[in-house]
């Protein structure tokens, strides 16, 4: 169905590339257009204080990037970084930000109509972080909402905090 | 097509500053013409610069289609042309209309600009803009003899609104003209005889009766947009003196050369490395390795001569916000009925450009409050032998790495008596309290203290004071008053001249690098612990006397690590009179920084203000130690050891 959350596609049978990366067993995708570039994970410098899904900033050629950690902000548990682990640098807006992942896969085109929108729940993200859910052969890949993903909302992350504090009882 | 090609926004930008700086530039030469009114013949050279101003303006916002703007300037241009051939008096009466207009040319622009509903009233202003006019377009047609015939006036109006004495102004006005006129045929003369009766019409629109009301309207509209803020519209622009620009390229050409310089020995080199048919490199590498210190010698200079020209490029001069209180002041002494002139030095001085656009907002603070609480009204100023017009001196000079701009009155100073009495009456301090004059004047810098009897439109609403001061902090300035009861009050801002580049003494805590703006740090010391002794559970130091509470950094940003058992390292730190004590874990020297602000996206944190990156490429936080103190204040983590009487 042509039907999707990603407003920018208006014809079907046209395509998207999406640079899709894994998180603990699952795929995500950020539309190409929103990913500048995936780097090596480099030294975080902590930001104290900050909300607990920042991880840090990091020098990037002289330019300042939070970096958010997609775990801690999906409330997934937290790992150890990995020689797999990038930061996927991303431009939203005017805002340039980082998302550490643990790993990318590749960039993949993905025809539109493939795209659905998302399910109520997926693995304990609220719907809200999700744009849809692509198809691919037999792969699944969320479509991340990086607007969403960045949004220090302090409601959302106390229920986020509840959510998982309930989970974990 | 063309429209596509023609990019509209770039030259719409271009218009708004253009047009902000020729409103600038009509606002100063309004105040010159104001001063005018006594003799009634303003000076040609003022009129016909005001009169290009306006033409400029409807110049280009006719290239541009907006209608609204080129009509009202038009209009003002028509009625300064009216002044120009000496058509038209002037007036107190005139010089409100010209004011009134400017100020919805103002918002026009604005209006235009941001493409936003044109403001309102405007049809009201353009309608008496028109009549006021008419009068003048018409009385000099017929002091030329050109339309006096098709002259109608409906004599019924208006009549019993007028005085006996506006007729005889206006008669006398008339008589002026004619007077002016001297060569106009005779015939005209009694044309301009025969509408007796309408004069009353004509005199009731012409003065300052039906101008107060457009004038009031426009305050009312300028008090509406200040409470909107400094809603400053993105893409922000500068405008630079080509000379800068010009050094700032021939560094970068340096910059060039020298890159190509390093590249031939980097290439070189390489070439070095894989000839395996050279035996003994280290001869041909020693020049080399010189070559490349030369360069990297060199490379260091260019980026610290780049690094202070982009800096020069950023100031401008602080009379671009000096250039628009004449007005203000104007409009605040006339609202409140007193006489004040204001005297503007060093208006060159440069600063800044964030600098300068936060400074404008406390600035215009301080002068409504000169013009508000510390001018006399004119009657008490004679009395006392004083010059019936108060002086306002607005004074700006560098200071070593300082810009300072003083703001001083010649009125009443501030009256400590009642300023003790209303810190009473408000609960601030007890009535037994024995306080000094330095300490009753920081009372005024109290939220919601106010000593004006009556809340005014101007000032009295007790805002202001401690806004300003909150203002002048967060631009890492100092505010300082002086005050002698009856001679004048003086306003002192110290301001750095940049906010970008800043002395930091790096520390170390747990295993981060943090800055420590070098402004606020009064000291650094090693105290052994058992020197540090404890107030309700809380560190506290003795520093020659005075007891100085500890806050340790490591705790309140929570990182953790290790105290060391033996000493501590601390950073003593100065703020508003009072010292704190940041524990750190080492001292890393002091360095020369660039400030980055973090991303919005983290937020704001309380004690960061920001980052910066390292020579080497590490990036180390900048305390904000005005935040962390209060924060820790506020959460108890410092002991209120001044108070505790230890």
């Amino acid at each position: 169905m042509a039907e999707t959350g990603n407003d920018k596609q208006q014809f079907s049978g046209e395509k998207i590339k999406v640079v899709s990366f894994r998180l603990g067993t699952e795929e995500y995708g950020v539309d190409i257009a929103q990913a500048q570039e995936v780097i090596r994970m480099v030294e975080i410098t902590h930001v104290p204080r900050a909300p607990r899904f920042m991880e840090g900033v990091i020098n990037l050629r002289g330019q300042l990037i939070p970096i958010i950690d997609l775990r801690t902000r999906f409330g997934m548990p937290r790992i150890e970084k990995t020689k797999s682990s990038r930061i996927v640098v991303t431009d939203i807006g005017s805002k340039r930000v980082g998302i550490i992942v643990d790993s990318v896969s590749e960039v993949i085109d993905i025809p539109i109509e493939n795209i659905e929108d998302a399910p109520e729940m997926i693995a304990g993200i609220g719907t809200e972080y999700i744009q849809g859910v692509g198809k691919v052969a037999d792969r699944l890949i969320i479509m991340l909402d990086l607007t969403m993903v960045i949004t220090t909302d302090e409601r959302r992350d106390l229920e986020l905090l509840d959510s998982q504090l309930t989970a974990s009882t | 097509m063309a429209d596509e090609v023609f990019d509209r926004s770039e030259f719409i930008a271009y218009f708004r500053d253009e047009s902000e700086e020729l409103l600038q530039q009509i606002d100063a030469d309004l105040l010159r013409l104001e001063e005018f009114v006594q003799t009634g013949t303003p000076e040609p050279e003022i009129v016909n610069s005001l009169f290009r101003a306006l033409h400029t303006v409807k110049g280009s916002s006719g290239m541009l289609g907006f209608v609204d703007v080129q009509t009202l300037a038009h209009k003002l241009e028509n009625l300064c042309d009216l002044l120009r051939k000496d058509r038209m008096p002037l007036s107190e009466g005139s010089v409100d209309i010209l004011f009134a207009g400017r100020d919805f040319l103002t918002d026009l622009v604005e209006s235009a600009v941001n493409e936003t509903p044109a403001p309102h009233g405007l049809g009201d202003y353009m309608g008496r803009l028109d009549q006021f006019a008419g009068i003048y377009e018409e009385t000099s047609q017929v002091i030329e003899g050109k339309t006096g015939s098709e002259m109608e006036f409906d004599a019924a109006s208006g009549q019993s609104d007028v005085s006996d004495d506006q007729i005889a102004a206006f008669e006398a006005e008339i008589e002026r003209l004619l007077a002016q006129a001297g060569g106009a045929p005779p015939a005209a003369a009694p044309a301009v005889a025969e509408p007796a009766a309408p004069a009353p019409e004509i005199a009731a629109s012409e003065p300052d009766a039906a101008v107060a009301g457009v004038v009031a309207a426009a305050a009312a509209r300028r008090d509406e947009k200040a409470k909107d803020g400094s809603k400053r519209a993105a893409g922000q622009t500068i405008r630079v003196d080509i000379e800068r620009l010009d050094t700032l390229l021939n560094l970068v050409g340096e910059l060039v050369i020298n890159r190509t310089r390093i590249s031939d020995i980097a290439s070189t080199l390489s070439r070095l490395m894989n000839d395996k048919a050279i035996a003994a490199p280290q001869a041909l590498i020693g020049p080399l390795a010189k070559d490349l210190a030369n360069s990297a010698a060199m490379l260091a200079r260019t980026s610290n001569e780049i690094q202070e020209s982009i800096m020069k490029v950023r100031m401008v001069p602080i009379g671009q916000v000096f250039d628009r209180f004449p007005r203000l002041v104007r409009d605040v002494a006339k609202a409140r009925g007193k006489e004040v002139q204001l005297e503007i030095s060093g208006a060159e001085t440069d600063l800044d450009k964030t600098i300068v656009d936060e400074v404008g907002e406390p600035l215009m603070h301080l002068l409504r409050n000169c013009v508000d609480h510390g001018i006399e009204a004119p009657d008490v100023r004679e009395a006392r032998g004083k010059k019936r017009a108060g002086t306002i001196a607005l004074n700006a000079f560098h200071e070593g790495n300082q810009i300072i701009i003083e703001v001083s009155d010649d009125g009443n100073g501030i009256d400590l008596e009642r300023v003790r009495a209303r810190g009473i009456k408000q609960g601030l301090i007890g009535a037994d309290d024995k306080l000094t004059d330095r300490e009753l004047i920081e009372l005024i810098f109290t939220p919601g203290f106010s000593t004006a009897e009556t809340v005014s439109d101007v000032s009295g609403r007790g805002v202001g004071m401690d806004v300003v001061k909150k203002n002048i902090t967060r631009l890492k300035g100092v505010f300082d008053v002086d005050s002698i009861a009856g001679a004048g009050t003086k306003f002192t801002i110290k301001l750095p001249l940049t906010l970008a580049i800043i002395q930091a003494l790096l520390v170390r805590v747990v295993d981060e690098l943090y800055a420590i703006p070098l402004d606020s740090v009064i000291e650094s010391q090693r105290v052994e612990l058992p020197d540090v002794r404890t107030v309700h559970g809380n560190e506290v130091i003795t520093l020659r006397g005075q007891v100085v509470p500890l806050l340790r950094i490591a705790d309140f940003f929570e990182l953790g690590g290790e105290r060391d058992p033996e000493k501590v390292m601390i950073v003593i730190v100065g703020l508003q009179g009072r010292q704190v004590g940041l524990v750190v874990d080492g001292f890393q020297g002091e360095q020369e920084i660039v400030i980055k602000p973090l991303s919005v996206v983290v937020g704001r944190i309380p004690g960061i203000s920001g980052a910066t990156i390292l020579g080497n490429g590490q990036i180390s936080l900048i305390i904000d130690v005005h935040s962390l103190v209060s924060e820790a204040y506020a959460s108890g983590d410092v002991a209120r050891a001044e108070y505790s009487g230890v």
